[in-house]
């Protein structure tokens, strides 16, 4: 299982560095609204009509994808390294792929979940 | 007559005995000294995936009709869903920070002719990149922006 690993590892790394960057950048303000302040009633969440509307607009696909598919990756790539430090490197060989099929079907279910806004 | 040196010509035939010492874990790791930001960088994993997940929980919700939509906004008000949100805000901004710090560091320093602006400059700009992306993207969701 090593050797596809390491030729998916540019495309790995592409996401787990834009899963930082983008990801951080994004999920800040969507969990300080939709998980802290509008919960506690210091704004108003979006209504229903409103938040779909925004959705489903071209931007809001990608926006809404960029916010599901790469933190995921970004996860997977930093718990992976989690199970190496902790667990030394002999299971990585089951640990790796485990956590970027999770990564890769989170993803999918992400695209989906988009394309059906 | 001259012919191209062999690079290999003076490696012995079987490869000599390596003195190595067994691997050990610095004494510090996991969680003292410098290793505590460093595990605590990778451990933002679980977050950044859970995130993922509760994410595409509100985006399949959003697709499939209004109850759905207000059930997962009536689920965020229970208080594990806020603490659980207040430790992943906490994250993002300590994974951000030093993200961000390494950032910089990390550029080549040309590539071509061109060579990217000062290291200050750069990490100003993620800055503002994160402070202006995330008034927008909060001003968007309480409604404030595109009504």
């Amino acid at each position: 299982m090593k050797h596809p690993l390491l030729k998916f590892e540019p495309i790995i790394w592409l996401l787990f560095g834009q899963g930082i960057l983008v990801g951080t950048l994004l999920l800040t303000g969507w969990v300080l609204i939709l998980g802290i302040a509008a919960p506690l009633g210091v704004v108003d969440a979006l209504g229903f009509s409103h938040a779909h509307a925004l959705g489903a607009s071209l931007v809001g696909r990608l926006v809404l994808a960029a916010v599901i598919i790469l933190p995921m990756w970004k996860g997977a790539h930093h718990l992976r390294h989690v199970a190496i430090d902790m667990g030394g490197a002999g299971r990585d060989a089951v640990v790796a792929p485990l956590l970027y099929l999770t990564a890769l079907l989170g993803s999918l279910a992400g695209i989906i979940a988009v394309i059906r806004l | 007559m001259s012919r191209p040196a062999n690079p290999n010509a003076m490696q012995p035939e079987r490869p000599g005995r390596t003195r190595t010492a067994p691997p050990q874990l610095p004494p510090k790791f996991p969680f003292s000294g410098r290793y505590r930001a460093y595990t605590l960088f990778d451990w933002t994993g679980l977050i950044y995936l859970l995130l993922g997940f509760l994410a595409l929980r509100v985006v399949w919700a959003l697709g499939s009709g209004e109850p759905a939509w207000n059930h997962v906004i009536r689920d965020f008000e229970h208080p594990l869903y806020i603490a659980f949100h207040v430790l992943s805000l906490a994250s993002l901004i300590f994974a951000g920070v030093r993200f961000f710090r390494f950032f910089p560091k990390s550029q080549l320093p040309r590539v071509g002719p061109v060579k990217p602006p000062p290291q200050p400059v750069i990490l100003a700009g993620l800055y503002a990149a994160w402070i202006g992306v995330t008034v927008v993207f909060s001003l968007v969701l309480t409604g404030v922006l595109f009504q």
